[in-house]
């Protein structure tokens, strides 16, 4: 009996411990950013060893702020985010409101070709010909060309779910409306809308992540106009740039201005997040 | 079907029904023309060039030749596909293992495991290309953390330049994106583990099993789908990798990191000094989704015991 109790707490002590290293590890390149980001240049580039700068000064944010346009930068997220959550929410909602009540003709087969493009996996790939589709109708040189691709062009993952939720409220009360009168369109805008509410949540936290976090396409679209170019982008700019080795003290101030939103959203809202990622991939 | 029954009847329910479709199909219209124009046509501009040599502003039609020149020339092609598939294969070797065991470990319902299932999801929120920044700073050669701290407590003398070799850098790639994605593949894992009927451990108790037992013939065939389906997500996706190569090495040194997806992004942009090559790199987008899908195709065909286990 003894032994087997024994054995036990020498476990729990085990699996503590692997808790407690991969914890160490996990947190270890935020904090070191954090730290990093309140350090001197001077230390920056001379005492890599010490984590927790000698002397905190603030100087960094404030060159980053005003002299390395993060300011600017700062405000296209804003303004690339915003746009691309709200649009996501309506088209996404209404997607899937469309394909689960909607009836028309062909809509299965519209249906299937939205989900089949999801197989073709070209990922970054077709970022050129869509660069040069946005330059046919002029958006090619501004953050409207990513927030209009990405809006537009519809998100398999968000479908399958707004889809499935839809399914999950009754259809009588879309008939009780119907016989008083209310249109396909109308039942959308005072029946449906306001009853997905928590999914609405969900696919905002979700939307926002990709949005702010977004590389490549936001990077494409703004190469011939730096003055638009969202906080990642901005950052890795510094990074390609011949000076980038003076610039450590703005690479780490610019990586905590780009990770500290979204982590405190992330905090706030993990519920959502967790909820709205696991529905994403396993019905995706 | 039970909504159709109810209107056609009456020619005023007809119309009635009409015009729902017509609502319908005009709330639709903005996407689907945004998917076609975004989704589809891309992919015919890519199938249509591919057949042409073209820099941007001048194109020629010259047949398979782009295809001749990936399959028989292009060496630099198929070590970048190289690459994707050890970074690939190397770091799912860590990062699915690690994602189950600290599922496994969290499943349990001990103190704090809210704590640390919060804290392991929190890299996942965080930019692939700020992953990747983050870690080539930690990991710089002269005035980087880690050979700081390392040779602070003695384990080396002089510090690593840890991007000057293949190894070494892919390493540090594999590493940072082990740390940004473990945390999702914990959560599917944890999510799949709470729904394994709690009985079938009890009667495995009764008997007698022990724990490794227990995981072996109980746990992971009863995950066995959800498994199947994170493994495929997560080799897919990390074949795709481009943010983290491009904020890491670039393919530094010397093309050696490369891998495909910044390899054709390249040739497409002509990033980094390189010629814009618009029909090659169509042709080799052609490829490499063929690839990739025969690649997602007998990853399937392979799995299905693992789906099918139970």
């Amino acid at each position: 009996m003894r032994s087997s109790k024994m054995k036990k707490i020498s476990g729990n002590i085990l699996i503590y411990l692997v808790l407690t290293v991969v914890f160490i590890v996990t947190i270890f390149p935020v904090f070191y950013t954090l730290m990093g980001s309140f350090k001197s240049n001077m230390e920056l580039l001379t005492n890599g060893g010490r984590i927790i700068p000698s002397e905190f000064v603030f100087d960094n944010y404030k060159e980053a702020w005003k002299l390395a346009n993060f300011k600017q930068y700062t405000s296209n997220s804003l303004f690339l985010a915003f746009f691309i959550v709200v649009g996501t929410i309506i088209t996404s909602t209404v997607a899937g409101y469309v394909f689960e009540r909607g009836n028309f003709r062909y809509k299965n087969l519209i249906f299937g070709m939205v989900v089949s493009s999801m197989f073709v996996s070209l990922g970054s790939l077709t970022l050129y010909p869509q660069l040069m589709i946005a330059k046919a109708f002029g958006i090619n040189t501004s953050l409207w060309g990513v927030i209009i691709i990405r809006v537009l062009s519809m998100n398999v993952t968000n479908l399958f779910i707004t889809r499935s939720y839809i399914r999950t409220i009754s259809v009588e009360i879309d008939e009780s409306a119907k016989v008083d009168g209310c249109s396909f369109f109308r039942i959308y805008i005072s029946i449906i809308f306001p009853l997905l509410k928590p999914l609405i949540a969900t696919l905002a936290i979700l939307t926002f992540r990709f949005a702010w976090n977004d590389y490549l396409m936001p990077m494409v679209f703004t190469l011939s106009n730096p003055e638009r170019m969202p906080l990642v982008v901005g950052i890795m700019n510094l990074k390609g740039s011949g000076a980038a080795a003076s610039s450590w003290n703005l690479m780490l101030s610019g990586s905590s201005i780009a990770v500290i939103p979204m982590i405190i959203v992330y905090l706030i809202f993990n519920r959502y997040f967790i909820e709205g990622l696991t529905a994403g991939a396993v019905k995706g | 079907m039970k909504n159709k029954n109810n209107y056609i009847g009456s020619s005023s329910q007809i119309k009635w029904y009409k015009k729902d479709s017509t609502q319908a199909i005009l709330m639709i219209a903005p996407m689907l023309i945004g998917f076609f124009l975004f989704t589809y046509a891309p992919i015919v501009y890519i199938l249509r060039y591919a057949f042409y040599e073209s820099n941007g502003f001048k194109d020629t039609f010259i047949g398979i030749e782009n295809f001749i020149r990936v399959f028989t020339r292009d060496l630099a092609y198929w070590s970048s596909l190289k690459n994707a598939l050890v970074l690939t294969f190397g770091k799912l070797a860590v990062e699915i293992p690690l994602a189950l065991l600290l599922a496994v470990l969290l499943n349990k319902g001990r103190k704090g495991t809210g704590f640390f299932r919060i804290t392991f999801f929190l890299p996942t929120v965080i930019s692939a290309a700020i992953a990747g920044l983050i870690f080539s700073l930690m990991f710089g050669s002269f005035n980087g953390t880690v050979n700081g701290v390392l040779q602070s407590i003695g384990l080396i003398e002089r510090p690593i330049n840890w991007f000057s070799s293949r190894g070494s850098a892919l390493f540090v790639v594999g590493f940072a994106s082990v740390w940004n994605n473990f945390g999702i593949n914990m959560i599917f894992f944890l999510m799949a583990l709470q729904s394994v009927p709690k009985d079938l451990y009890e009667c495995a108790d009764l008997d007698g099993v022990n724990p490794i037992q227990r995981f072996f013939k109980i746990t992971l065939p009863m995950i066995g789908p959800t498994f199947q389906v994170v493994l495929l997500n997560a080799i897919v996706g990390s074949l795709k990798m481009a943010d983290l190569i491009l904020s890491t090495t670039n393919g530094q040194p010397a093309g050696k990191t490369e891998v495909v997806m910044t390899y054709v992004f390249k040739y497409f942009f002509g990033y980094d000094g390189r010629a814009i090559e618009i029909g090659y790199a169509s042709a080799m987008a052609i490829v490499t989704a063929v690839i990739l899908a025969l690649i997602s195709g007998l990853y399937m065909k392979l799995s299905n015991k693992l789906g099918n286990s139970y």
